[in-house]
């Protein structure tokens, strides 16, 4: 079984990457990456002039992640040095930039590939800071930018993708157009940690990035629209964690994915773990290499005005006297009722087959069945 | 046999090779000990090391500043250092005062005093005048500022006409329609860019190119001041006033408060610069902020390619430009607190 794909006509050992973030912050960092198997690893986004840090700069709410981290710390010149240092075996490098005009891009393209890149991702929507807007909005002005780095640079660029950019078709064929060779999908989105009513102020001094397994199910449904949208090859992003994540997004057509926050959580261990996941996975579901997975799963998705309407209605399997009522909350067609025995019970005439007491059961005891 | 083979025998990026040549005590031994054992083996040597020319390096820079009080030239120069320190290289600083000839003397002691390479800010040298030679080649050069000068190629500059187009429009969008604009006279090139950005946002609202009025003034608080009293006597007030600089800016905030005159009420003023002031002063003043130590770094690191990168034959742009960002405050009329974070 292999797991070997080809991605912007770069020979990746594996499907997963690791993308821009502060656990790819220096050489050493990005050293931990490659040593727990990464095929390719991102740098932190690398810009003419460094961005100070802010302190504090990740925030935790629940399972939630919000980062007001933006670009790398690191002077280019520092970079020079740190990648120096990289022993990167068959990982490919893949570095991060990005300019405020499309001469800064080419620019710093040149530049990357002379400290050894692969490939180059274009950072153009951190959803931290202001300085974007004007970019992404505008499609003309994209062709210009990423047309820019292609033309500097031999390696293949790659532009990260913001959910709104992902999902404007104009946007897409602009940048490849401009002759990107993939897109990588989403970045974080622009969010908010809460507001802490007692004092009236909000937890964060500033919109941060969302990132998490939160956004998980926003990301799937980008990359299989961006499947619809686009030849681009795609890198999916967004809350991935585990081989079935990684799975999921190959299935709906990414050729690879990157990991982010679950190294922040979990440290670089997760890299290896997933790698050995899939190493048992794939095999065991006769699966003989990793590309044979991707895409598999699009041909069961419809458009919604293809969806047949089945005439269903739900059915109880067992009798049910369980305290939660979740089933009685829920139900707006009032079907579902507790007998004065306090056994649960349906009336099917009134079912309107939504489907939500058959998801919503701790006991799974509901089905959906031929009206 | 090129740098690029080296490095792909070497198992190197072309970065590290260049590194080798200029800084070797910068690369770790083992890896400088590889390149330039593969440099043996494959019989390379450098051109630009041929011809002896890392003999006479000095590791040392000429930065030409037309002033070096102005704030902004200070941002400048503090990205330039910066560069140059993580290179290794020194800055020898020459105040040029706006004046060509002083700017013209000082390029001739860079050559006599064996500078390897020169920063121009806002030259004002003519296209006439030729920058001096070293080891018979023009002295490599980079210019901050968007007019060409004969003898060096490479340009970077901050957009100036997108900078005034963006804060046009905002202006436009709360209705104001007659503007007065306060030059600094030592900014022609700046003055020209800002002039265009403004009459394409005009024209995109369908006004006329010309609804503008234009005076001079030192790019100082007295000369913003003194530039204010002036318009405020002349009777008829514009709708806004954008100033080249935010000194100037808080020259004419001092001189509506003397007169009684509300800003933004009866006059809405706009800097085409920005300082950490600027949100602290009452009214908190619009204006664009500069990317000034960035354009420091990127002019520096353009010059280190020239210097240093000959054998790469780059393909680097001999141009680069910059974008200011607008910082919407409140002294153009803006009351909504939420474009204070977007723009």
């Amino acid at each position: 079984m292999s797991k070997a794909i080809e991605f912007m006509g770069m020979q990746l050992k594996n499907p997963i990457l690791v993308g821009a973030g502060p656990w790819s912050r220096n050489g050493e960092a990005m050293q931990r990456s490659i040593d727990a198997g990464a095929a390719a690893v991102c740098t932190k986004t690398i810009t003419l002039e460094a961005t100070p840090r802010v302190c504090p700069r990740l925030y935790l709410d629940g399972d939630s992640l919000f980062n007001t981290t933006l670009h790398s710390e690191l002077h280019l010149e520092q970079w020079e040095s740190e990648l120096e240092t990289l022993k990167k075996g068959d990982c490919k490098l893949i570095c991060s930039i990005w300019g405020s005009s499309p001469s800064e891009l080419s620019y710093l393209a040149t530049r990357v590939e002379r400290m050894g890149a692969d490939a180059i991702e274009i950072s153009i929507s951190a959803p931290v800071g202001s300085r974007n807007q004007y970019i992404y909005s505008h499609s003309p002005d994209i062709r210009g930018f990423v047309e820019a780095a292609v033309k500097a640079v031999q390696i293949p660029v790659m532009v990260k993708l913001s959910y709104e950019a992902a999902a404007s078709p104009e946007f897409l064929s602009a940048i490849a157009d401009a002759g990107a060779a993939g897109v990588s999908a989403i970045d974080a989105m622009r969010g908010l940690s809460g507001i802490d009513i007692e004092t009236c102020r909000a937890r964060m001094p500033a919109y941060g990035g969302y990132t998490g397994k939160h956004i998980h199910a926003i990301a799937l449904a980008v990359t299989a629209s961006l499947r619809q949208y686009t030849p681009m090859q795609i890198c999916s992003v967004g809350g991935i964690g585990s081989y079935e994540d990684v799975l999921e997004f190959l299935m709906l057509g990414a050729t690879c994915v990157q990991l982010a926050s679950a190294i922040q959580l979990h440290g670089h261990g997760v890299i290896s773990r997933i790698l050995s996941d899939l190493d048992a996975w794939l095999p065991a579901h006769g699966y003989s290499s990793a590309g044979d997975v991707c895409g598999a799963a699009l041909k069961t998705l419809v458009p919604f005005e293809d969806i047949n309407p089945r005439p269903l209605r739900a059915a109880l399997q067992s009798a049910c006297r369980e305290d939660c009522g979740l089933c009685i909350e829920g139900c707006l067609y009032d079907a579902i009722n507790r007998g004065a025995d306090g056994e649960i019970a349906l009336d099917s005439s009134r079912c309107a087959g939504c489907g939500f007491c058959a998801a919503r059961c701790p006991k799974h005891r509901f089905s959906l069945e031929w009206a | 046999m090129n740098i690029r083979k080296v490095a792909e025998i070497a198992g190197v990026s072309v970065a590290t090779i260049s590194r080798v040549l200029n800084h070797p005590e910068q690369v770790l031994p083992e890896t400088r000990e590889r390149v330039l054992a593969v440099m043996r083996e494959q019989d390379y040597t450098p051109n630009w090391f041929a011809r002896g020319l890392n003999l006479g390096k000095t590791n040392t820079i000429s930065l030409l500043v037309p002033s070096i009080e102005s704030g902004l030239h200070q941002s400048i120069i503090s990205g330039i250092e910066t560069v140059a320190r993580n290179k290794g290289y020194a800055v020898f600083f020459c105040d040029t005062h706006g004046d060509a000839q002083i700017e013209y003397d000082y390029l001739k002691m860079a050559e006599t005093r064996r500078i390897d390479g020169v920063i121009l800010i806002c030259s004002r040298l003519g296209e006439q005048q030729l920058l001096p030679l070293r080891e018979k080649r023009l002295l490599p050069c980079v210019h901050i500022g968007k007019n060409r000068i004969v003898g060096c190629e490479t340009l970077c500059y901050i957009d100036f006409d997108e900078g005034a187009y963006r804060l046009m429009r905002h202006l436009l969008s709360l209705g104001h329609q007659r503007f007065h604009l306060l030059l600094d006279p030592l900014q022609e090139s700046e003055a020209a860019q800002i002039r265009s950005g403004m009459r394409r946002a005009l024209a995109d609202q369908g006004l006329p190119t010309d609804s503008f009025s234009e005076s001079f003034s030192d790019n100082s608080v007295r000369g913003g001041y003194l530039a204010a009293q002036k318009i405020m006597q002349k009777g008829s007030l514009p709708h806004a006033l954008v100033t080249s600089g935010h000194e100037q800016a808080f020259g004419v905030i001092k001189a509506a408060q003397d007169e009684g005159l509300d800003i933004p009420a009866r006059l809405a003023l706009a800097s085409l610069t920005d300082s950490p002031v600027c949100p602290i002063v009452t009214p908190p003043l619009t204006g664009l902020e500069l990317p000034a130590t960035k354009l420091g770094m990127a002019a520096a690191r353009m010059l280190f390619d020239r210097i240093e990168d000959e054998e790469l034959d780059l393909n680097v742009p001999q141009e680069m430009v910059l974008q200011p960002k607008l910082k919407i405050r409140r002294s153009c009329g803006n009351r909504k607190y939420i474009y204070e974070l977007f723009d």
